[in-house]
């Protein structure tokens, strides 16, 4: 029993450098099938969600990201709702703008965005609306973050 | 014979020689293919910097065949590869971004680099949401989510907590600072230190899992400061900026030259409480031979990372936090405690097992600390020549 248990123990020593060998030269094929297996994707906390809805306009378009209500067992009561405009360039000194987040043909908010200092003021228009989170310069264009109250909560 | 006098058997100068040059070459066959990338590059700082690693990455190696010690090479290129880490990161940072501070655009972009001391936080958070609560890339860019997940778990089958003296990039540091002083000024630490490591994990891995960020990232991480950090734009960020400053300051650089032991490794850090666990699957271990051993206490007084005590010491195994450094190895006067693999015996062939775990660590360290040294030796020649790093 304990030969055995010593040649499992030198063959799994042996084992280790082939191991090492495989993680290095198929790094990236076992990258994907971890992704791939798992299905996981980066928090929309951070992210601001997937964008559902664009809007163009002549010169600049806006994103819609999804409503973000994630917690860790079950929804949480209040979550945000993320606009991005883009492209930086052409963005206006000020952006005056109904948006409806929830597609139900309602504006839900009124946003005033002056896109030299960044600063943003959110009009709620539905009760779901609780305020301005946030706004951010991003790497091209600016985003503005919303408190909003889960429908479902 | 007296406890302290040795009792290890050397072989003869002559025949170590060719069996170092024998051992080495497996070595210097992956460095060569990890550091060169399969192509010489023209004659230039990249040529050079490659030739430099290569040399020194071999030298090390043939050396710890060579002599038979293992922790001196080990920690000397440990802190090697943590300077070259920073000096490469931060001078990228500063050409992309011309800053160490990462600004909100960048954060949102994904574009925060992904560092194993994040995993534990992640794991529930993925396993219940299957989100990462990390503002990084998932599969592209420097550093992705996926890339550091995989390098992580194939190391971490392959060496257990052995990760942290052979791979962390981090580890380098407070190794390099324990090591400056010849004594230390503070010898008595009380063991009950021991659980912080576990207290502080559980503690961010709870809150991270509630509050779905990562908090050790945000508030906690001393090596904020030879990496990069967020940009201070509130009283929030101006806190957490002093909290991690302080914190390299007094766990990676003061105490580990006061105590000469590796403070954030042993007694702080979250990812290596974490990683201990893993030492339990993990086929390789350090073993004291009981019919040897004196407990002349040697090997407990020197542990870097406090792995080593009178009990453990008189059941003859390490605790489950040991990294497999190699110092009690090195530093025991009768040659008692030794590299083990789990399921043989330990008095028999423990040079063996010495070899045999030193080939996976050692190919883990050239292959990311390769990299690092080669990218921060062609900085510091561009900067020689140009007067310019970036």
């Amino acid at each position: 029993m304990s030969k055995l248990r010593a040649i499992i123990g030198y063959t799994l020593a042996a084992l280790a450098v082939p191991l090492v060998l495989a993680v290095f030269m198929g790094q990236s094929f076992w990258m994907k099938e971890l992704v791939a297996a798992t299905g996981v994707k980066v928090s929309p906390w951070l992210t601001g969600g997937d964008v559902i809805r664009t809007i163009s306009h002549d010169e600049y378009q806006i994103s819609i990201h999804e409503q973000v209500f994630q917690g860790l067992l079950s929804e949480k009561k209040e979550g945000l709702v993320q606009v991005d405009w883009k492209p930086a360039k052409n963005l206006p000194d000020r952006i005056d703008e109904d948006i409806d987040y929830d597609g139900d043909g309602k504006n839900d908010f009124h946003i005033a965005l002056d896109t030299k200092s960044n600063q943003a003021y959110v009009q709620s228009l539905q009760t779901g609306v609780i305020g301005l989170e946030k706004s951010y310069v991003l790497k091209d264009g600016q985003a503005v973050r919303v408190r909003i109250k889960n429908p479902r909560k | 014979m007296s406890v302290l006098e040795p009792e290890v058997n050397i072989t003869p100068q002559k025949s170590r020689i060719p069996r170092a040059v024998f051992l080495t070459l497996p070595v210097l066959l992956l460095s060569g293919l990890m550091i060169f990338q399969g192509s010489i590059p023209k004659m230039g700082p990249d040529l050079i910097a490659k030739s430099i690693t290569f040399l020194i990455f071999n030298v090390v190696f043939f050396l710890m065949m060579y002599t038979g010690k293992t922790y001196k090479y080990r920690a000397t290129l440990f802190t090697i590869i943590a300077v070259c880490f920073s000096i490469g990161f931060i001078s990228n940072l500063i050409a992309i971004r011309g800053s160490m501070a990462i600004d909100e655009a960048h954060m949102l972009a994904g574009e925060t680099p992904f560092c194993h001391l994040v995993i534990p936080v992640i794991l529930i958070p993925a396993a219940l949401t299957r989100t990462i609560i990390f503002p990084g890339s998932l599969l592209t860019g420097f550093a992705s989510i996926a890339g550091m997940m995989v390098l992580w778990l194939g190391a971490t089958l392959a060496l257990g907590r052995g990760w942290c003296s052979w791979v962390c990039f981090f580890g380098g540091f407070d190794e390099g600072f324990s090591r400056l002083r010849k004594k230390a000024l503070i010898k008595k630490i009380d063991p009950r230190w021991n659980y912080l490591p576990w207290a502080v994990l559980i503690v961010i891995v709870l809150l991270s899992a509630l509050l779905l960020t990562p908090v050790y990232c945000e508030w906690l991480c001393p090596f904020k400061t030879v990496t990069e950090f967020t940009k201070i734009t509130s009283f929030k960020t101006l806190v957490q900026t002093v909290i991690f400053i302080s914190l390299f300051l007094g766990l990676v650089v003061v105490l580990p030259l006061l105590t000469r032991r590796r403070i954030q490794c042993g007694l702080f850090c979250p990812f290596a409480a974490f990683q201990s666990i893993f030492n339990k699957i993990n086929i390789f271990d350090i073993r004291v031979d009981q019919e040897k051993c004196k407990y002349c206490r040697k090997c407990v007084n020197e542990c870097p990372t406090f792995s080593l005590n009178e009990e453990c010491v008189k059941e003859g195994r390490a605790l489950m936090s040991c990294t497999k450094c190699g110092k009690c190895v090195d530093d025991c006067p009768r040659g008692a405690v030794t590299y083990h693999i789990k399921g043989t015996p330990v008095k028999l062939q423990s040079d063996t097992a010495r070899v045999l775990f030193l080939y996976p660590a050692y190919i883990f360290m050239t292959a990311i600390g390769g990299s690092m040294v080669v990218d921060a030796l062609a900085k510091l020649i561009k900067l020689a020549t140009t007067g310019s790093m970036i």
